[in-house]
């Protein structure tokens, strides 16, 4: 790039120009005035000539042509050194008008990263901060150490009102006038002169005018001029095309200006400024220059001079330094090269020019006057860059001058930010814009802070401009930027400075910096009344948890305070205080389906619909295959809209967060909704998609502006909340449309500190909404639409007394209540429950029951039966109340329900409830009422059952009941234990109601308790009518009035049913097994159980406890046990029978083999399986039991063993030893068997096994686990005691 | 005395950012560590082509401000360790073995499956850790 064409280039050809010295007199300012301007100001458009098209030769012979020439003109008195405080206060100024002018459209939006990028260069450097740059060098013009500033000539005018205008000529070059350059030597006062006649027409015919023109000839020369101006008479628009820029001053352009010019005064005014500065200053610099060049070939050039000039400055180096270093007059040869330097700069000779500055560059290097050998370093620089010469080199120069400048002191730090302004330009020039930008970093430093603010502007769109560019840096700098314009009081260029930095930190994560940046940009906008923008920014930190407290209550306490001065309440769309999480919207409604109460909708769709096949007609008609499934014909039943009721209300539950530590006041949280009116004449079908108004045009509207009137055909709940620091709250907001139509659930909002609203609408696009209704399949396309219907009854229910917490076992009687709060009655009542274990109806009659005494056995014998309807199968429990059961408007109706907690564990009891509306005209015809309750049942006690044959009887059994008391505090009364059915009869042991003297339990308590077991089955049918009292057993001591419990009355033996479903798979009617119903009462101590919910009566039942052990048969011998038998006669002969019983259902092949040798091994560790096996049997929690038994059966097994040692082989088995037969179920048969014995004494007739082989079924083997196909026992013993006879 | 470490993830979001001087002036270290990003993403965009500094993960001195220096060090996953330091003399070899450790603690903490990658860094041992390897360098240095 041609560094001429560059802006550096232009810069330099307009700003190092020759000056023109201007002296005026008042008349001629008057005259002036006239068309309000000064004279310098009416010469001024015309000093800049862009194709002057010059001959120009310099030092060289060859001459070359300049196209662009500029005068600047000054008055004298305004060629000084402008002082620093007067500087200050202009560049101020500069800055403020720009805020004004250029920063105009401050409520914008700031601008995006992308359009920033696309910008290219100039447009983004505004133009102002180009004049503040000029302005900020032009404060520096007129110094000592450089000579362009200089006046080149002086311009004298006079007007030719003026009296004795050649004395006035003089008067004006009076010394005192002068500025103080020319006076203290450093400006040659031998200066080109130039005199102006100026003539006002207005003021009569230039005739007298000639005269004095001819007149000033005679006196001063040929360099005399007339000027006439202000002939025209009044504006005639012959300047409107001129650009009359005020000179200093920052008016604004009036229409007056330039009124009086007529276009010839124009003309003659351009004509007179190319004159001169074509005929005398252009020819004057050139002669200067060859003036000079010669001298200064004469003086420095050549290897003589040189070293004539080394070793003159070699004698000064003693000299003291000076801070400017020594003093050097126009005449000194110094400065009459620094001059031909400038002259040759200014005339675009910069060989010429450079040469010179390089020649006195060593000179002042060596005298030590820094600020001069800086000047010229700059200068230098300005030169090589002009020649495009190197770079390296023009860097060094102004790295140099720079360095230079700021090692002398505060004096010339303005000199080195000209420098650095230079420099920069220069990078700019060459496109080393990160260069560039370092530099302005680094002369910001020496500026105060509003000079380097600017500054700091320029070095952020230098690291925007580079390639690639540097955004984070440019908004950094334009960070420190805006800080410097907000310390020096300059808030729009702070504003604008932030906000431009907005969009770098979009960038994800750097939240303290963007909230650093949103929070002033707000503030600042307040500050200077542009409220809704401060709003809008002060919103993006609201959401700033990262921050610390302190910092958190400033934000909310400005943005409270910015929302306070804008005195109405502001809405903003989705305002970020508190946070909603969309993802927790849930909408709860009720159509067909009604629930008891809030908590009853969580449940998944899915269990109630499979709990209600039975109960809701279509559900049950329908699903027999996809197809059907998918047409139901209902003109309520579409994909998108659900069916709620007028009347009844719509909840919509959502998160509310509050991510601060600072808690924060919500109020009037409420949805916004639409109720579009059904129209008459449509149907409900159509309605939908036809009143559907049109969507999504304008989400952001602010829901006062989309609904500017509240509508009364619905009513929202509204929710006040103070959310706590960090603290989440879910919260539900209900609508209840009050008329028939579609109903349309947008958005929420809500009110902040009572300052702000907040409104946000529902995304209907949003896949994870979870939406709670009967078309869950649909949810994620579902939305907010609901289509109202007419209004219908509507029961409540609960259920009376039902506890959370119970002790299983617990049986309770409970009351459902229904409500029916509406006008309409209601038939058809029908109820599912979920788990019939638990809860089952009851009967209208136990509604005046207390519970003990119900269930107790009257001493008439109860005539009650179990209800009919009542089925064991579970899965159809379906519950239809009476048909005169019809709730009428308003009422209530009560039921009982029977609780029993059968199972230990949390348990969720569903409960639907279906009703049909008695007048049967609206789109509905039936409701369901769902319930649901959450049950913690704790565990009471462990009872189980063990039962082992008895070896004497084979009807009777030993049954062990070993119970846990496995609660922590509370202590339980046994009453009663019964077993169900009439085959079976429990008795206690004669001795154990002695063994049995507790009746409680305590905490924690384990107890074993016996009983005897009858077999009734075998009894005669006389007996039966006496089972039904045999089965149960009063286990309270005798002296207590408490009555048996009738266990098969309703609600025992319901449960009792459920009891045995649960807890056993297999097949009814095997009897061989017993059940136990325990009946056990509370006498609790635990203080946390309310007396009114403290279990009266437990049960537990305990199912299948068979009584076939892992033997499948019983036997006994029976026979005679003593007998008196003279042996001297012969040897004994004794007779026994072996019954055996057949305890399985299976048909068994018994084997009997009698043993004459004693078999103890064997026998011994027969007794040890079978201890083993009892520990498997299932319930036997006390090990020690087991031992014991081992103990007692090695008695039992050791004592044979010793007699038998005692009297090895005293007897034999005749008749057979051993007899095969088959053995039919639950059948008993009889094996004789005979001993032959030879001496009198005691033996024990137990050696002998049974062998058994079940006759197993295919699919029966081992179907209990407990029976094995195969086995053999040894025999029980069996003592027979013969005595000898004597005689 | 180092003044700050950083974790920078390959987006240019900051995954962890911890200042070790007493006063308040987290807002400035953000800007600072913020701006070396843009050094970061030039000294990646023309790497020196010579042999050895090739796979470099450190990257050197970034930038120098009147009281900082900041370092830098990328991951082959892009992110981006940033240090800065008020010490005016720092041998290069302290400040790689520095990284590597830094290097290690992270590669630590993003391996736990708990961690979200591209969030936040949370981990409290992480800062122990980290608070720990600044230490000990303040005092390499310092001796």
């Amino acid at each position: 790039m041609d560094p001429q064409k560059s802006y550096l280039g232009r810069l330099l050809q307009e700003e190092i120009t020759p000056v023109i010295m201007v002296f005026t007199t008042h008349l001629v300012e008057d005259a002036c005035q006239k068309n309000g301007l000064n004279f310098i100001e009416m010469l001024l458009p015309f000093s800049l000539f862009n194709k002057i098209n010059v001959p120009v030769r310099t030092a060289s012979d060859q001459p070359y042509r300049l196209q662009m020439f500029k005068l600047r003109l000054a008055y004298a008195s305004d060629i000084h050194l402008q002082n620093y405080e007067a500087a200050e206060r202009h560049l101020k100024q500069v800055v403020h008008d720009a805020s004004h002018k250029s920063l105009t459209n401050l409520s914008s939006d700031p601008p995006e990263l992308e359009d920033l990028l696309k910008d290219s260069g100039s447009d983004l450097c505004p133009t102002w901060i180009q004049t503040f740059n000029k302005e900020l060098i032009q404060t520096l013009c007129f110094s000592e150490h450089e000579t362009f500033d200089h006046p080149v000539a002086c311009l004298l005018v006079v007007s030719s009102k003026d009296e004795r205008t050649i004395n006035k000529f003089i008067d004006l070059l009076n010394t005192d006038q002068l500025p103080s350059l020319l006076n203290d030597g450093v400006m040659d006062p031998k200066i080109l002169k130039h005199y102006l006649l100026l003539h006002d027409n207005q003021d009569g015919s230039p005739e007298k005018v000639t005269s004095i023109l001819a007149e000033m000839r005679n006196t001063f020369g040929s360099n005399c001029k007339l000027l006439c101006i202000n002939s025209a008479e009044h504006a005639d628009g012959a300047s409107k095309d001129i650009s009359w820029m005020p000179y200093g001053s920052h008016t604004l352009p009036r229409d007056d200006i330039a009124c009086f010019l007529s276009s010839d005064d124009i003309n003659s005014v351009r004509d007179f400024m190319q004159d001169f500065s074509c005929n005398y200053i252009i020819p004057h610099m050139e002669q200067k220059i060859r003036i000079l060049n010669q001298q200064v070939a004469a003086t420095r050039k050549g290897f003589r001079n040189q070293i004539k000039n080394l070793w003159w400055r070699k004698g000064k180096e003693d000299a003291p330094e000076t801070p400017n270093g020594p003093t050097y007059t126009f005449s000194s040869i110094e400065s009459q090269i620094r001059i031909l330097a400038d002259y040759a700069f200014m005339l675009r000779d910069y060989e010429l020019a450079l040469s010179n500055y390089r020649l006195l560059s060593t000179d002042y290097k060596l005298d030590k006057a820094w600020k001069r050998y800086a000047g010229v370093q700059e200068m230098t620089g300005l030169c090589y860059f002009m020649l495009d010469q190197s770079r390296k080199d023009s860097d060094y120069c102004m790295e140099n001058a720079f360095s230079t400048y700021l090692k002398i002191g505060s004096s010339s730090q303005r000199y080195a930010t000209r420098c650095g302004l230079w420099w920069a330009e220069m990078s700019k020039a060459k496109s080393q814009f990160k260069d560039a930008a370092n530099i302005y970093f680094r002369i910001s430093n020496e500026e105060p802070s509003l000079h380097a603010a600017v500054l700091l502007e320029q070095a952020a769109y230098c690291y925007l401009l580079s390639n690639p560019p540097m955004l984070r840096k440019y908004g950094f700098h334009l960070v420190l930027a805006g800080n410097r314009y907000y310390m020096s009081d300059q808030r729009h260029h702070a504003i604008w400075a932030y906000r431009n930095a907005l969009c770098v930190y979009r960038e994800n994560g750097w939240s303290y910096i963007s909230d650093h940046v949103h929070y002033n940009v707000g503030r600042w906008y307040s500050f200077v009344g542009i409220l809704d923008v401060a709003v809008k920014h002060m919103l993006e930190v609201l959401e700033c948890s990262h921050q610390s407290l302190a910092t958190q209550s400033i934000f909310l306490n400005d943005f409270f305070h910015v929302l306070q001065s804008i005195g109405k309440k502001f809405e903003v769309y989705k305002l970020r205080l508190p946070v909603i999480n969309m993802a927790s919207l849930k909408v709860l409604f009720e159509d067909f389906r009604t629930y008891a109460s809030a908590s009853d909708v969580h449940v998944s769709e899915s269990l109630w619909q499979s709990l209600e096949e039975e109960l809701v007609p279509w559900a049950s008609s329908g699903r027999s295959n996809w197809l059907d499934s998918q047409m139901k014909p209902s003109s309520l039943k579409r994909k998108d809209i659900s069916v709620c009721v007028a009347g009844e209300s719509v909840t919509v539950e959502l998160e509310f967060k509050n991510p601060l530590q600072v808690s924060i006041s919500v109020s009037e949280i409420s949805l916004i909704c639409e109720l579009s009116a059904k129209s008459e004449g449509t149907e409900t079908g159509k309605s939908a998609s036809q009143i559907e108004p049109p969507e999504d045009s304008d989400h952001r509207n602010s829901p006062s502006y989309r609904y500017p009137h509240n509508d009364d055909s619905f009513t929202l709940t509204k929710v006040d909340v103070v959310l706590g620091g960090g603290e989440t709250q879910r919260i539900q907001l209900e609508v209840s449309p009050k008329i028939e139509g579609l109903l349309k659930v947008i958005g929420v909002r809500w009110t902040l500190s009572d300052t702000v609203v907040g409104y946000q609408y529902f995304d209907f696009d949003a896949k994870n909404k979870q939406k709670k209704g009967r078309r869950s399949r649909h949810s994620s396309s579902s939305n907010l639409s609901f289509i109202v219907i007419k209004g219908l009854p509507k029961l409540n229910a609960c259920i009376q007394h039902l506890p959370k917490k119970v002790f299983a076992g617990d049986l309770r009687l409970l009351l459902l209540q229904l409500g029916n709060q509406s006008k309409f009655s209601v038939k058809n009542i029908k109820m599912k429950i979920s788990h019939p274990r638990f809860l089952i109806p009851g009967c209208m009659e136990d509604l005046n029951m207390d519970l003990p005494e119900c269930l107790e056995k009257q001493k008439i014998n109860g005539t009650r039966k179990a209800p009919a309807d009542v089925t064991a199968n579970s899965k159809s429990l379906l519950f239809s109340f009476p048909v005169d059961a019809i709730i009428q408007g308003e009422t209530s109706f009560t039921w009982p329900l029977w609780f029993h907690a059968g199972l230990s564990g949390n348990i969720s009891l569903y409960v639907s409830i279906y009703y049909e509306v008695a007048s049967c005209s609206s789109d509905m015809t039936f409701r369901i009422l769902r319930m649901h309750h959450d049950l913690e049942v704790m565990p009471s006690m462990d009872v189980s059952f063990n039962i082992t044959p008895c070896t004497s009887s084979l009807q009777e059994f030993f049954v062990r009941m070993d119970i846990l008391n496995k609660t922590k505090l509370d202590t339980f009364s046994l009453h009663q234990l019964s077993c169900v059915g009439n085959t079976w009869e429990i008795s206690a042991l004669p001795t154990s109601l002695s063994v049995f003297p507790v009746q409680t339990l305590l905490a924690g308590q384990a107890l074993s308790c016996f009983f005897k077991l009858k077999d009734c089955r075998k009894s005669s049918t006389t007996e039966e009518k006496l089972t039904f009292r045999g089965g149960d057993l009063l286990m309270v001591s005798e002296d207590s009035k408490e009555a048996m419990i009738d266990i098969s009355k309703s609600p025992m033996v319901e449960f009792h049913q459920q009891e045995r479903y649960h807890q056993g798979k297999s097949a009814k009617g095997d009897p061989s097994i017993v059940e136990f119903i325990l009946i056990s009462k509370m006498q609790g101590s635990d203080p946390s159980i309310l007396p009114g919910i403290r279990p009266k009566l437990l049960t537990n039942h305990a199912c299948y406890s068979s009584v076939s052990s892992k033997c499948p048969i019983s036997w006994q011998m029976s026979g005679p046990r003593k007998i008196n038998h003279n042996f001297s006669k012969s040897f004994c002969e004794a007779s026994f029978h072996l019954q055996v019983h057949n305890l399985s259902d299976t048909l068994l092949t018994i084997r009997l083999a009698t043993t004459n040798c004693m078999l103890e091994r064997k026998h011994s560790s027969e007794v040890a399986k079978l201890s083993d096996s009892s520990g498997n049997g299932g319930g036997w929690h006390d090990i020690s039991l087991v031992n014991d038994i081992k103990a007692i059966s090695n008695v039992h097994g050791n004592r044979p063993k010793k007699s038998s040692l005692e009297t090895s082989s005293p007897f034999v088995w005749c008749a057979l030893s051993s007899t095969k037969l088959n053995l039919e179920p639950f059948c008993t048969t009889e094996i004789p068997l005979k001993v032959c014995l030879f001496t009198p004494g005691t033996y024990d007739l137990s050696n002998y096994e049974l062998h058994w082989v079940l006759k197993l079924p295919e699919e029966g083997i081992t179907h209990d686990g407990k029976l094995c196909s195969s086995g053999s026992v040894g025999g029980h013993p069996f003592y027979l005691t013969v005595l000898q006879v004597r005689h | 005395m180092i003044v700050c470490v950083a974790v920078v993830g390959h987006q240019n979001n900051p995954l962890y950012l911890q200042s070790f001087t007493a006063a308040d002036d987290a807002l400035k270290l953000h800007h600072i560590i913020h701006c070396s990003l843009d050094v970061v993403d030039e000294r990646v965009n023309n790497p020196k082509k010579s042999g050895p500094t090739l796979n470099e993960t450190f990257l050197g001195m970034l930038y120098p401000t009147e009281n900082y220096k900041v370092y830098g060090y990328l991951t082959n996953t892009k992110v981006k360790f940033l240090m800065v330091t008020t010490d005016l003399e720092v041998k290069d070899a302290d400040v790689r073995s520095f990284f590597r450790k830094f290097h290690a603690a992270f590669v630590d903490a993003v391996s736990n499956p708990f961690h979200v990658p591209g969030k936040k860094i949370t981990s409290k041992i992480f800062a122990e850790r980290i608070s720990g390897i600044v230490k000990s360098f303040g005092s390499v240095t310092a001796g």
